[in-house]
């Protein structure tokens, strides 16, 4: 065999095997989305939003609560995490850049983003469940936020440091302060980038279900007093697919398409407006 | 040492045994060094790459105090003032000396709120008087004709001849006293270069510049005074027509002539 044979088989034996592992990659990618929509859409109906949860057996039985407690607590989370992650990445990049401070949190942030969300979860329980009593939607929030915090904290510095630093030269030297020259000609050129962050962080949190469960728990009806325990799609769907009853199966099913489709569109938004950026 | 002209007209600025050391670094960048810069002229600083001719220019306007840790030490007077004194308000300092840089540097936002944008700064908020100066800054800088129609469209759409020309309209809408250019025309075509080089020479009646280039072709045709610096010195300061043509230190004539560099 000449050494021109050899190279040309060699190539083909590795296209043909990393083409065949990204088909199997795709083929699970498409199974899941293939299974959740058949089951997803089937059990769908209005019903699933207009009604909230009940016992097995019963017609009018939906995911109602679960909706407006997941809404709730990953809202109230956004609400918080948002401007602060915002904050704590304008920090890093425009005040602390390569300072130590800077670096330690930045080192902190990447460990805090890999940590499992349940130990985030038995964090919060023991810091606010365990004061409080019992289970609230506000204990599920914080501890969304602190899963959240890292990767709009991480985004936001990186989006920011990807300004060109002669863009802030030329601010300043029209005479601009500080404040004005990152509110104003900073944020402007990585608005697209944090707003991705913004939104990957928000799409990471709302399907969490560990550091749920033992933080705002589930509540079988509809509660939007965020001091009591709250019902989550996905403890709710937890719960329900776990369940012996097929009709509660089905409920599970469906929370899981409405997850699934709310978090892919999510990420699907994000996308595109990485897309643009990258297009101009 | 340097052998300096003597400049008849009034002086923008004064430069007085200056040193800049960089932040960690042990040697200065520039040292003691002195060079008066004429009021309404165009004085190009020369010399090849590290000579200190860019850090000289950003002292000026002591964009420098960006990154901690950068020291200055002498006086560069302006207006009988030394600005290098730690006193020295340096947001009024930036708005009376402009720069434009090496790469346009067009903000994310409108050509007119990038020419607006200074201007807003010093608290200008009536409309009529930022549209009327906006199109005069615009024509000064030879470009208004180009973007009349789409004052509000993306500036980063222009193209980068275009945009550098936004950037000298942007500096010159606060109307400064001194105009600093860092090689303005490297990342240019030469069409586009020329239109610069013609700008430039237009605005010496209203400011003075000064302009760091690489391209000694360009100080010549540009500048009145030619300053040429070397390892942080400046070797030679005289006018540009006798000094491209009979310079008097042998050092700026073995660069002028190719010998090295």
């Amino acid at each position: 065999m000449t050494h021109t044979q050899k190279r040309i088989i060699i190539n083909k034996v590795v296209m043909s095997l990393s083409t065949l592992s990204a088909m199997i990659g795709m083929t699970f990618l498409f199974w899941i989305l293939g299974v959740l929509v058949i089951n997803g859409i089937e059990a769908l109906n209005w019903t699933t939003f207009s009604e909230v949860g009940a016992p097995p057996g019963y017609e009018e039985s939906g995911l109602k609560h679960a909706l407006i407690g997941q809404l709730y607590i990953v809202g109230v989370a956004a609400f918080a995490g948002v401007p602060l992650g915002i904050l704590a990445g304008t920090y890093l990049s425009e005040y602390g850049q390569k300072s130590r401070l800077a670096e330690i949190i930045r080192d902190v942030s990447d460990i805090m983003m890999s940590a499992p969300s349940i130990v985030i979860g038995a964090f919060v329980y023991a810091i606010v469940v365990t004061p409080m009593g019992h289970f609230s939607g506000w204990a599920g929030s914080i501890a969304l936020t602190i899963i959240m915090l890292p990767i709009i904290l991480r985004t936001t510095d990186d989006m920011l440091r990807l300004v060109p630093a002669t863009l802030r030269e030329a601010a300043f030297a029209l005479g601009a302060p500080k404040y004005k020259v990152i509110l104003q000609v900073v944020y402007r050129g990585a608005k697209v980038g944090i707003l991705t962050g913004v939104l990957l962080g928000v799409a990471r949190v709302a399907g969490e279900t560990a550091p749920l469960l033992f933080t705002s728990f589930n509540d079988n009806f509809l509660n939007t007093d965020m001091s009591e325990p709250m019902a989550s799609l996905t403890v709710t769907m937890y719960n329900y697919a776990t369940s012996p009853y097929e009709d509660w199966q089905k409920l599970g099913w469906a929370a899981a398409f409405i997850l699934s489709m709310f978090i892919l569109g999510l990420n699907i938004i994000a996308r595109v407006f990485l897309m643009k950026k990258r297009g101009k | 040492m340097a052998t300096i002209v003597d400049i008849q007209q009034e002086k923008a600025l004064e430069v007085k045994n200056f040193e800049f050391t960089y932040a960690g670094a042990d040697l200065p960048s520039i040292k003691k060094l002195n060079m008066p810069i004429a009021k309404n002229a165009i004085t190009a600083l020369i010399g090849p790459s590290g000579c200190g001719k860019t850090t000289l220019l950003r002292s000026f306007n002591r964009i420098h105090d960006l990154y901690p840790g950068n020291k200055y030490e002498g006086e560069i007077l302006f207006n009988d003032k030394n600005i290098l004194s730690s006193k020295e308000d340096l947001i009024n300092l930036r708005i009376k000396i402009g720069m434009i840089f090496q790469k346009p540097t067009a903000f994310p936002m409108s050509i007119y709120d990038n020419v607006a944008y200074g201007m807003r700064l010093q608290g200008i908020k009536n409309k009529t008087e930022l549209s009327n100066r906006v199109e005069k800054a615009l024509q000064d800088a030879a470009i208004w004709k180009e973007v009349k129609d789409r004052l509000k469209h993306d500036a980063n759409g222009l193209s980068g001849g275009q945009q550098q020309r936004l950037c000298i309209a942007r500096a010159i809408a606060v109307e400064p006293e001194v105009l600093l250019f860092d090689e303005p025309t490297s990342a240019l075509d030469p069409i586009s270069t020329a239109g610069i080089e013609e700008l430039v020479v237009e605005l010496k009646e209203r400011v003075s510049i000064i302009i760091v280039t690489h391209n000694m072709q360009q100080a010549a045709r540009v500048s009145d005074y030619t300053g040429f610096m070397y390892l942080g010195e400046l070797i030679e300061l005289g006018r540009t027509e006798e000094m491209f043509v009979s310079p008097r230190e042998k050092l700026t004539e073995e660069y002028i002539t190719g010998k090295f560099g």
